[in-house]
């Protein structure tokens, strides 16, 4: 696993550019070199650091199906100088890639456990990739929900998913966004709103939560009114490291990385961070 | 049985410009400014007093440094690495830079995985440390367990009209064979060196007491004070933090990749998407930073990250202290 690659970005082609909203797309993207493409596999929950040459480098979850590996998929979201340069660019064009790092989600401990997912959010791309492990393996899972959450109905990611998923057997899903509009007939409200339109158990569940760090502040909160204990809880934390091996310290979460320990930590882990710095 | 040697004061001139024909050597000495610090070898006056305002951190992990190049071809890109493979000698090192050294060391070349850019500087690096004499102002290596020096090739210890010189690896054995006419054998044994440094920081389940006192009031009181200039994590050794970025050249499409030292004392340190900060107040910055210090790193490496030299309190503009902190906290929480 120490590979040239964690310290090199790989070259890579985008292949296909997909329009999600106003300003978050969806790329693409296989390695140039075909022989990492097919060797390339990934823990749902980790993330590259993606080179945009010229506006430098950023960490990215990936957002594909941990299942399809001759391609993988980055969602990415307009917020600064790199992303608005990644989002410019077309088919073709060439990016650099290093990683996978960090810890992703124990997709094998769910067996046979009901999964909540909450997502807020771009926080729904990280969260693919696990929903998709899942789905593969239906039958091995019990019941799962997913409550996502977002600004209002134009910035939902992966609609034909959310389709596919709301029609799978035992999966629910249940939206929500912040401001409501006319042509939206669902509920209104932060996603933790969604905790009372559906019956969360914690009994022999888990809960997985990706978002930005005020929505995760609430939604341990409820977890916790509704009984859910640490070690059921895994959540993705968001960081903007620049380095993805523990050396340039951005990420530091008092004795953790969020880019060697995490960006998915326990529970357990989380409770012993410092509030302010979830 | 191992030999021991003396280098004569008058002949260490000679030495050192022997040694710059073959590497280039780090001495302590006077910058423009008037600091103190390590300057390529050129004759000049050296500053032998005790340690030097800055440590040698700034040669093995510069504070600009360029990683790569990327070469546009048509539609594509080349990557070349950069790498400073030269030869190096640090003349003069105090232990307790001896030890930031060595926290520098496990964390580029053994953490998770090896750092090339810091590898290629430090694999040829011939060490000669300086045993102290006296204390220094604000030092407390002897309360960090860092007054002995670590990893060092050769040790000098001041004896009279000479150095006392004890070898202490094999690169060390091979330079005292190569430059044999500037040593005499002798019979001494090692000078001890008997000082008590100026300051002190009980230790003692520090790291606990820290962590149980993460709201202690003493953080926000200092806080008040600090400037979030970042110069104590400037001066200090063992402050390791970077940032990356890229720049275009002009005409060309190629572009470059550079790493800067970062702070933590920074507001955009923890700067996320949709400006957000994780450690927007000063009182987290300053927090982290003797945190990170004197708990947090020892939990992944099993030493606490300070070695004690004490530049921060030296530099800072408003009198922070970290011992004083910790010697606070720890006064408060018995």
């Amino acid at each position: 696993m120490k590979e040239l690659s964690l310290t090199t970005p790989a070259l890579a082609e985008i292949v296909e550019v997909r329009e999600d909203t106003k300003k978050i797309k969806t790329f693409t993207i296989k390695y140039v070199d075909r022989q990492k493409q097919k060797r390339f596999h990934f823990v749902p929950g980790k993330f590259l650091m993606v080179s945009v040459f010229g506006f430098g480098e950023m960490p990215i979850s990936l957002s594909s199906s941990p299942l399809k590996t001759d391609s993988l998929q980055l969602t990415i979201k307009e917020v600064g100088v790199i992303t608005h340069a990644m989002l410019q660019l077309k088919k073709g064009d060439k990016i650099g890639l290093r990683g996978p790092f960090g810890r992703g989600f124990p997709v094998a401990r769910f067996r046979k456990k009901n999964v909540l997912f909450i997502s807020g959010g771009c926080g729904m791309a990280p969260l693919r990739p696990v929903i998709y492990a899942i789905a593969d393996r239906r039958e091995e899972f019990g019941k799962l929900k997913l409550l996502y959450g977002c600004q209002n109905s134009d910035h939902l990611l992966f609609k034909e998913d959310l389709k596919k998923w709301g029609q799978t057997e035992n999966l629910e899903v249940l939206l929500t966004v912040d401001k409501c509009t006319p042509d939206w007939k669902g509920n209104c409200g932060p996603v933790t709103t969604l905790f009372n339109k559906t019956e969360i158990n914690p009994d022999n569940s888990i809960a997985c939560i990706v978002g930005p760090p005020v929505m995760l502040h609430f939604v341990l909160k409820e977890l916790k009114k509704h009984g859910f204990r640490d070690e059921q809880i895994y959540a993705s934390l968001e960081r903007l490291m620049h380095c993805g091996m523990g050396k340039c310290a951005h990420c530091n979460i008092a004795g953790k990385y969020a880019c060697i320990d995490g960006p998915v930590f326990n529970g357990v882990d989380l409770a012993k961070m410092p509030l302010e710095e979830k | 049985m191992q030999q021991n040697f003396l280098l004569k004061k008058e002949k260490l001139g000679e030495f050192l410009t022997a040694l710059s024909k073959e590497a280039e050597v780090f001495v302590p000495s006077l910058n423009e400014n008037n600091a103190t610090c390590f300057l390529p070898y050129n004759s000049q006056e050296l500053y032998l007093a005790e340690r030097t305002q800055y440590s040698p951190k700034k040669i093995l992990s510069p504070p600009l440094e360029k990683e790569f190049i990327f070469r546009k071809k048509s539609s594509s890109f080349e990557i070349e690495h950069l790498l400073d493979n030269k030869k190096r000698v640090f003349f003069g090192v105090r232990s307790c830079d001896t030890h930031a050294i060595k926290v520098l060391d496990k964390l580029y070349l053994e953490y998770f995985t090896e750092d090339k850019w810091y590898k290629a500087i430090r694999e040829d690096l011939t060490i000669i440390a300086l045993q102290c004499s006296k204390p220094c102002e604000n030092g407390f290596c002897q309360s960090m367990g860092t007054d002995k020096p670590v990893g060092h090739d050769l040790l000098l210890v001041e004896k009279e009209k000479s150095f006392f010189v004890e070898i202490a690896s094999e690169r060390g054995e091979q330079l005292v064979k190569k430059y044999r006419d500037l040593f005499n054998q002798t019979n001494f044994t090692k000078p001890e060196s008997k000082f008590k440094c100026s300051k002190e920081l009980e230790t003692t389940n520090l790291k606990e007491i820290l962590d149980k006192n993460f709201f202690h009031k003493k953080w926000k009181q200092e806080a008040k004070k600090c400037l979030s200039c970042s110069s104590c994590t400037q001066v200090c050794p063992s402050c390791y933090c970077f940032l990356s970025f890229d720049k275009f050249i002009l005409n060309t499409g190629d572009s470059e990749r550079f790493r800067a030292w970062d702070s933590c004392q920074l507001k955009r340190f923890t700067r996320v998407s949709h400006d957000f900060f994780f450690r927007e107040s000063r009182e987290s910055r300053l927090r982290q930073f003797v945190m990170h210090k004197l708990s947090y790193f020892q939990e992944n490496f099993g030493f606490p990250l300070c070695v004690g030299c004490g530049r921060c309190i030296m530099v800072c503009p408003v009198g922070i202290d970290l011992t004083e902190i910790a010697s606070t906290i720890r006064g408060d929480s018995k």
